[in-house]
């Protein structure tokens, strides 16, 4: 047992969350499964899988609302348990797809949530005003929830659970319905928020578009199974141990492709379209690949470093589970 | 540890909700206004008329076997029924009135929360099993307790105007009905409001939660109303006794539905 003092030194190496072997089972039916992951103070968590996978089940688990059929949970050092859920959950902010209440103002649902952290009417006040201004919901502090639409919920929903400042912040689907762009603005939202207040943060989602700007650490979860869990950067190096470049070529591309096969050994498959992925060991050989496409008479419009991203990660490892 | 803020916090915001929604106060003001205002005047105004006496079920029975001697000697027979049923037949609907407006809130205590998808947030803050229980319970209570002494107040208030002329001055309230009203309303309102509370944390839907609120209220307002009448024929320190008992019982039950009170249950409902 850690104690809470050391817990929370702001260098604590003590993880904000562990999750050791969680299995949670309804009847017959397996939610969840052998789950252990942690995260580290200050680190941003993305749990990462379909609808179904076991994600809602895993937050309501994490912050001792359902209880595990076997495995522990360990908050901030000390072991969840029912007598101590409540004390633990005062250091956390959820947000899920829940409703705000949706007949009072943007103002009285925030002084409600601000009530039940135990701030005082002048923090609350402040805090409100802080959020409101991050949010871009200002001028709606007055309005009835219910006339708000989906975007404002959505990111007052998010609003509503970072207002006490939680060392610990869940992020249930924050972006779900949400059209690009405002999925984009809450993203932005969130990272500002996050850094601001070097919150732990552990987001479940299946909508994987700018998770990397906000997500240090990632698990891969299916039907109720972790697939695959670690740093984001240290998943792609592993799984993607070589750089990628996409050369555009224009019209000739069967050319190209055994021109290029020839240099760096293989050409991803990329089927139909003009351009050709491939991978290198080492950026200089990207020099060899355009001047052997140029001397084949091969017209190279251009050349771009391929990144991979969480999006070809996830893909990626729940293909490889299904094939296995 | 109850945290008396976060139980306000909850029962503000349930209020605000709750005067938000016109439909839910009509009833509040209709069947308390019935017991106070209509009965006592057709009571005052009727008399002994076989009309009234007929009219009300139970009535008849409740004059036929009233203990002698609780009547004042020199009463006429017809003010010998105003005052019976003035003094004696009214207190089981003063107990009634909690139970009945207290239950169409209560009822929607937790399964409005589902229905409206807002309950899992809330179990999520740090607010505990007892303070939850605490709070959906006083959210119905209070107001239902406050409406049913308004109510007393002018039913006080009617009975004295109209009927103390006709029965020889002011005479009402007893200290019994006293006793009655400010102890025993609030802990029946408590113990029917706990129950149905429990009742809303297990259904399902809206008309679970009202279907099964009636079963579990039946007995408690059967024994409400078979002891109440008795009650007033006794004198103040039985009532008092009475009322102690019912707080022991108040306690009892609050503690048994916080024991039985499962999150889990409830986010696995949803």
């Amino acid at each position: 047992m850690v104690s809470p003092a050391e817990a929370l030194a702001p260098d604590s190496k003590v993880p904000t969350l562990i999750a050791s072997r969680l299995t949670k089972t309804f009847g017959t039916r397996t939610a969840v499964s052998d789950l252990s992951f942690e995260v580290a103070r200050g680190h941003a968590f993305g749990l990462l899988g379909p609808n179904g996978a076991g994600k809602t089940t895993t937050v309501r688990l994490l912050t001792g609302l359902i209880s595990p059929t076997s495995g522990d949970v360990t908050l901030f050092g000390e072991r969840l348990t029912r007598d101590n859920a409540d004390e633990l959950r005062a250091r956390v902010g959820v947000q899920t797809d829940t409703n705000l209440y949706e007949t009072l103002t943007v103002r009285d649902n925030l002084l409600v949530w601000g009530e039940l952290y135990g701030l005082n009417r002048r923090a609350i006040g402040r805090r409100t005003l802080e959020i409101l201004e991050i949010l871009a919901l200002s001028d709606r502090i007055e309005s009835v929830v219910g006339e708000l639409s989906k975007g404002m919920r959505q990111k007052l929903s998010v609003g509503r659970a970072v207002l006490h400042e939680p060392e610990l912040l869940f992020l249930d689907e924050p972006t779900a319905g949400l059209d690009p762009e405002a999925s984009e603005d809450l993203i932005v939202c969130l990272v500002q928020m996050i850094h601001a207040m070097r919150t732990t943060v552990i987001l479940c989602t299946h909508q994987l578009h700018g998770l990397e700007k906000l997500c240090t650490d990632v698990g891969i979860i299916e039907a109720g199974t972790l697939v695959t869990t670690g740093d984001v950067g240290e998943l792609l190096r592993l799984r993607w141990p070589r750089q990628r470049y996409s050369v555009s070529v224009g019209a000739d591309r069967d050319r190209a492709e055994r021109v290029i096969t020839q240099v760096v050994g293989e050409v991803d498959e990329t089927k139909g379209s003009a351009h050709l992925d491939f991978s290198v060991d080492d950026a200089d050989e990207i020099s060899d690949v355009v001047a052997a496409l140029v001397g084949a008479h091969v017209p190279v419009r251009s050349v771009v470093p391929r990144q991979p991203t969480l999006h070809d990660l996830y893909f990626a490892t729940v293909e490889q589970r299904d094939k296995s | 540890m109850i945290n008396r803020r976060r139980i306000w916090a909850l029962m503000r915001k349930d209020w605000r909700e709750l005067s938000r929604n016109g439909q839910a106060a009509a009833p509040l003001i209709i069947v308390p206004m019935l017991f106070v205002v209509v009965l006592p005047i057709a009571v005052v105004l009727l008399g002994d008329n076989t009309l009234l006496t007929s009219s009300i079920g139970g009535l008849q029975g409740f004059l036929d076997h009233l203990p002698v001697g609780l009547i004042p000697a020199q009463f006429s027979p017809q003010q010998s029924v105003v005052y019976a049923v003035l003094v004696y037949f009214m207190a089981p609907f003063f107990l009634i009135i909690p139970v009945m407006v207290s239950s169409i809130t209560a009822a929607s205590s937790f399964v409005g929360e589902k229905e409206r998808r807002t309950i899992e947030g809330l179990l999520y803050t740090p607010v505990t099993d007892r303070e939850l229980v605490l709070a959906k319970t006083l959210v119905s209570v209070i107001p239902s307790v406050a409406l049913a002494w308004v109510s007393f107040l002018v039913y006080t208030a009617i009975v004295d105007l109209l009927a103390g002329p006709r029965l020889g001055g002011i005479f009402f309230p007893t200290w019994t009905w006293v006793v009655i009203v400010v102890v025993l309303v609030p802990l029946v309102g408590f113990l029917a409001t706990s129950l149905i509370v429990a009742v809303s944390g297990r259904s399902r839907t809206m008309q679970d939660a009202q279907a099964a609120s009636v079963l579990v209220i039946l007995p408690v307002l059967g024994l409400v109303v078979s002891q109440a009448t008795g009650l007033l024929l006794f004198n103040t320190s039985v009532a008092l006794m009475a009322s102690a008992a019912l707080l022991v019982l108040d306690v009892a039950v609050y503690l048994a539905v916080v024991g039985r009170f499962r999150r889990e249950r409830i986010v696995t409902l949803l």
